[in-house]
C-alpha cells in the first residue's frame, strides 16, 4: 500500500538578518490512509510550519532546502505552484491555526463555501448549499441555514474555528493536516467534533495529522504521536507507548506539566529554561540546556533510535522502564 | 465593600443588518427580516479586587462579548458598569482613560488584534511609553525583560507578527497587556495556544503578579483543568446568560446546575485509551431564536413542565453560590 504521505528529512529554513531561521530541520514521517497522526510539541517548534511545507506554503525568502515530500507516490517539492494550488484545493485540506486564514472577512460564509464546493464538481448552488448546511450542522453550528448569511467577524472565536473546519471536510480530501483546530472548543463540541473526525478517516480513508498541544486530545485521538523539539522530532511512537512510558526528558516534562498534577492554586511544574532560537544553533542535543539528565555525551546530537518497533527516541539517556512519579501520571 | 467591577443587568445584542442582497430580494418579496443576536442576556457579575474568576461556557455563549464589555472596548446595549464604585457612564474623559488601562484584555485571536505592519518591540513597548509608564530610552530592556517573562526570546524583538508561531504571537498579545502595568486583566483564552509547559510558566506568571501586585483577573477559557487551577470563583455561562457561580472547589466538587454537571462529565483526562467520542445530544439552541423559559431544557435530562414556560433566576442556593435552575425550588 503506497503511503498518503511519505516525508523524508524535511529542511524548511527562514533567512534572517541574524542566521538561518531552521525551522523544520530533518523531519521524516509517514502516514497510511485513514490513519489518524497526532503532532505535538513545544510551541514555535515548527509543527505549523511542517503544515505549510507539505502543503507549498512558505513564502520568501522561507524555503524548502532539503527533502522530498510525496504525496500519494508524488513528488511535491517539485511539482509546479499550479499542481500544487490543485492539490490543495482538491485532495489535501488544512485547516489553519488561525482561521482567518481560510476565510476571507468581507465575504459572506455561504459565498466561500459554495464557492468551495462547486470549485471540486459539478453541482448545482442549491446542492452545494444543502451540503454547506449538513457540513456545519456536524459541527455543532446552531440554525446553519441562518448562520450562513453572516460575515466571519459576526461569529465567536470557536464559530470561526468550526467554520474553517466544515470547510476543509466539504470535500473528502484524502489528506487533513489540522493545525490545533479545537484550541478554543469547548469539551461538549469538541467531542461532536472529533466524532465527526474519525468517522471520516474511517469512512473515507482520509489521513489526518492533528497538530495540538493538547494531549489529553491526541490520546484519546490519534492511533501514532509524533514530539517536535526545536525542530526536529524527538519521540514518535504508538499513542499508549508514549503516553504511558515517555522516553525522552521533553516529552516527560509535557505530561507532568498538565494542570490537574498539582494541587490547586499551587505552582505548575514548568520545564526550567527557555526554548533556543533556532538561529545558530549550538552543536548536539538541542534540549541539553534544559535536561535535567544531560552530560558530556550530549554534546552530540542524538539520533532517532527505534528503542522498540515503531517506538523511536532522540536522546542518550532514555528513561527506559521508569515509570511516571505519580504527579506524572494523574 | 464595593466590588472592584460591577455589572448590573449587562445586555449586548448584535442586529443583523440587512445587506444590499438581501434588501434587493425583499424588494422582489423575499421577505428577509432583521434579526438581533442575544449575545449576553441580562448578566449581573461582581469581582473583588485580587480574585480570579474563570467563565466558562460553550463556543458562542457570549464570554468574549461579555469580557470585552468589562474591559471597556464594546458598549453594553443595557445595564451598568461599575469600577470602583463609579459608573462607567458617570466617568469623565480622564478616569475614562485611566480605567481603559487600568483595565486590559489578551484576545483570543492573537493575530487579528497585532498590527501586522509594527515590529513586536513597538507592539509591546509603545503604549507604556506613550502613557509615560517608562521613558523611550528604557524601551528596550523594559521590552526584552517582558518578554523573556512570557517565555520569547528577546532576539526576536525586531521582528514582525507574521514571523512567529501560533503561541509566540499569542504571548505577544500577553506581553502587551502586561506592559502597561494593569490593574485587571481579562484573559480570553490567553493560553489556549500555548503548549502546557510554556501555558504553566504564564499561568505561574499570571499567580505571581497576583501575589505581589494583587492584580484582578476574569479568566474566559474552556480548559476545565486550567480553570480549576487558577480561579477562585468560577462563572458558567449559557445561551448569553449566567447559570451558575460558585468558589471553584465547591463548583467542581458539587457542581448545581445540569448544565454545569454535563460540562465536569465531559472533561477530557490524560488516558492512553482511544475514546468513542459521541455526537451532541439534543438540539444546540441558537442565540438568534433562544428556546422558551431555561434556555437549556431541551438539552436537560431533569426538564420538567415549568422549564419549558418559565426562565429560572440565578438565586443564591448556599452561601457564595448562585444558581439559575427551577430544581432548587422543589423540596
Ligand atoms: N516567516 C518566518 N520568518 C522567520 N521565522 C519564522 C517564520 N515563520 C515561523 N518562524 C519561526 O519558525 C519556528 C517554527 O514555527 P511554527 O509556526 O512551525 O511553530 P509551531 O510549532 O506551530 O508553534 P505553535 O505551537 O506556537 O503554533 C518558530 O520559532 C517561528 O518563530
Ligand atoms: N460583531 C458581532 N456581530 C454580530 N454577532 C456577533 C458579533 N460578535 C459576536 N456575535 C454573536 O454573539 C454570540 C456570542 O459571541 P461571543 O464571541 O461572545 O461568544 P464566546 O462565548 O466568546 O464563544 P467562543 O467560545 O466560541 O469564543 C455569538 O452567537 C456570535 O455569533
Ligand atoms: S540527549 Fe542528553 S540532553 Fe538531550 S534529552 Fe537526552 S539526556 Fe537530555
Ligand atoms: S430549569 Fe429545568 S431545564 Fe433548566 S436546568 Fe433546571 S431542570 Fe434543567
Ligand atoms: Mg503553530
Ligand atoms: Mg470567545
Amino acid at each position: 500500500m503506497v503511503a498518503t504521505l511519505q516525508v523524508e528529512n524535511l529542511e524548511t529554513h527562514f533567512p534572517s538578518r541574524d542566521g538561518i531561521v531552521r525551522a523544520v530541520d530533518g523531519v521524516s514521517f509517514a502516514i497510511e490512509p485513514g490513519e489518524i497522526l497526532g503532532l505535538v510539541g513545544e510551541s514555535g517548534s515548527g509543527k505549523s510550519i511542517t503544515g505549510f511545507s507539505i502543503l507549498g506554503l512558505i513564502d520568501p525568502p522561507g524555503r524548502i532546502a532539503n527533502g522530498s515530500i510525496k504525496f500519494k507516490g508524488e513528488e511535491l517539492t517539485t511539482a509546479s505552484p499550479e499542481r500544487l494550488r490543485q492539490l490543495r484545493g482538491a485532495r489535501i485540506a488544512m485547516i489553519f491555526q488561525d482561521p482567518m486564514m481560510t476565510l476571507n472577512p468581507v465575504l459572506r460564509i455561504d459565498t466561500q463555501m459554495i464557492e468551495t464546493v462547486q470549485a471540486h464538481e459539478k453541482v448545482s448552488e442549491a446542492a452545494a448549499r444543502v451540503r454547506c448546511v449538513e457540513t456545519l450542522k456536524a459541527v455543532g453550528i446552531a440554525a446553519p441555514e441562518d448562520r450562513l448569511k453572516s460575515y466571519p467577524h459576526q461569529f465567536s472565536g470557536g464559530m470561526r474555528q468550526r467554520i474553517a473546519i466544515a470547510t476543509a471536510l466539504l470535500h473528502k480530501p484524502d489528506l487533513i493536516i489540522a493545525d490545533e483546530p479545537t484550541t478554543a472548543l469547548d469539551v461538549t463540541i469538541q467531542g461532536q467534533i472529533l466524532y465527526e473526525m474519525r468517522k471520516l478517516c474511517r469512512e473515507t480513508g482520509t489521513a489526518l495529522i492533528w497538530i495540538t498541544h493538547d494531549l489529553s486530545v491526541v490520546a484519546g485521538l490519534a492511533d501514532r504521536i509524533m514530539v517536535m523539539y526545536a525542530g526536529k522530532i524527538v519521540e514518535t511512537g504508538k499513542i499508549a507507548t508514549v503516553i504511558e512510558r515517555p522516553q525522552h526528558p521533553y516529552t516527560r516534562g509535557l505530561i507532568g506539566s498538565v494542570p490537574g498534577a498539582m494541587p490547586r492554586g499551587k505552582r505548575l511544574f514548568q520545564i526550567p529554561g527557555m526554548t533556543p532560537a533556532l538561529i545558530n544553533l549550538p552543536p548536539g542535543c538541542r534540549f541539553k540546556n534544559r535536561c535535567a539528565r544531560a552530560d558530556a555525551t550530549c554534546e552530540a546530537m542524538p539520533e532517532l533510535a527505534e528503542l522498540q518497533p515503531g517506538h523511536g527516541v532522540r536522546c542518550h539517556h532514555p528513561f527506559g522502564a521508569e515509570p511516571l512519579t505519580l504527579a506524572e501520571v494523574r | 465593600m464595593t466590588a472592584f467591577l460591577e455589572l448590573k443587568d449587562v445586555s449586548k445584542r448584535f442586529v443583523w443588518r440587512l445587506d444590499i442582497a438581501a434588501k434587493i430580494a425583499n424588494l422582489f418579496g423575499a421577505g428577509l427580516k432583521e434579526r438581533a443576536v442575544h449575545a449576553v442576556n441580562h448578566v449581573d457579575l461582581a469581582i473583588q479586587e485580587g480574585e480570579v474568576v474563570g467563565l466558562v461556557g460553550e463556543s458562542g455563549c457570549g464570554k468574549s462579548t461579555l469580557g470585552r464589555i468589562v474591559a471597556g472596548i464594546m458598549d453594553a446595549s443595557d445595564g451598568t458598569i461599575g469600577f470602583r464604585g463609579k459608573a462607567l457612564a458617570a466617568m469623565n474623559a480622564a478616569e475614562r482613560r485611566d480605567y481603559k488601562l487600568a483595565v486590559q484584555m489578551i484576545f483570543q485571536d492573537p493575530y487579528a488584534s497585532l498590527n501586522p505592519r509594527m515590529r513586536v518591540e513597538d507592539i509591546i513597548g509603545e503604549a507604556p511609553v506613550a502613557h509615560g509608564l517608562i521613558k523611550r530610552s528604557e524601551m528596550g530592556a523594559y521590552v526584552e525583560r517582558i518578554m523573556a517573562q512570557v517565555g520569547l526570546d528577546p532576539r526576536y524583538r525586531r521582528r514582525y507578527p507574521h514571523q512567529f508561531s501560533g503561541g509566540q504571537r499569542q504571548r505577544i498579545g500577553i506581553a502587551r497587556a502586561l506592559a502597561v502595568k494593569p490593574r485587571f486583566i481579562v484573559c480570553d483564552e490567553a493560553v489556549a495556544a500555548l503548549d502546557v509547559s510554556i501555558q504553566a510558566q504564564v499561568l505561574n506568571l499570571f499567580m505571581d503578579l497576583r501575589e505581589q501586585l494583587g492584580l484582578t483577573y476574569l479568566f474566559i477559557s474552556h480548559n476545565l483543568s486550567v480553570v480549576e487551577h487558577i480561579s477562585d470563583r468560577v462563572v458558567i455561562m449559557y445561551l448569553g446568560r449566567v447559570v451558575e457561580s460558585a468558589p471553584t472547589e465547591q463548583l467542581f466538587a458539587a457542581p448545581n446546575h445540569p448544565y454545569t454537571q454535563a460540562l465536569l462529565a465531559e472533561a477530557p483526562k490524560l488516558v492512553a485509551t482511544r475514546r468513542d467520542y459521541l455526537p451532541i445530544k439534543g438540539e444546540i439552541p441558537s442565540p438568534l431564536d433562544p428556546p422558551p423559559g431555561c434556555h437549556f431544557h431541551p438539552r436537560c435530562p431533569h426538564a420538567f413542565a415549568r422549564c419549558k414556560a418559565e426562565a429560572p433566576v440565578l438565586k443564591e442556593i448556599a452561601p457564595g453560590r448562585l444558581s439559575a435552575c427551577h430544581l432548587n425550588d422543589q423540596v
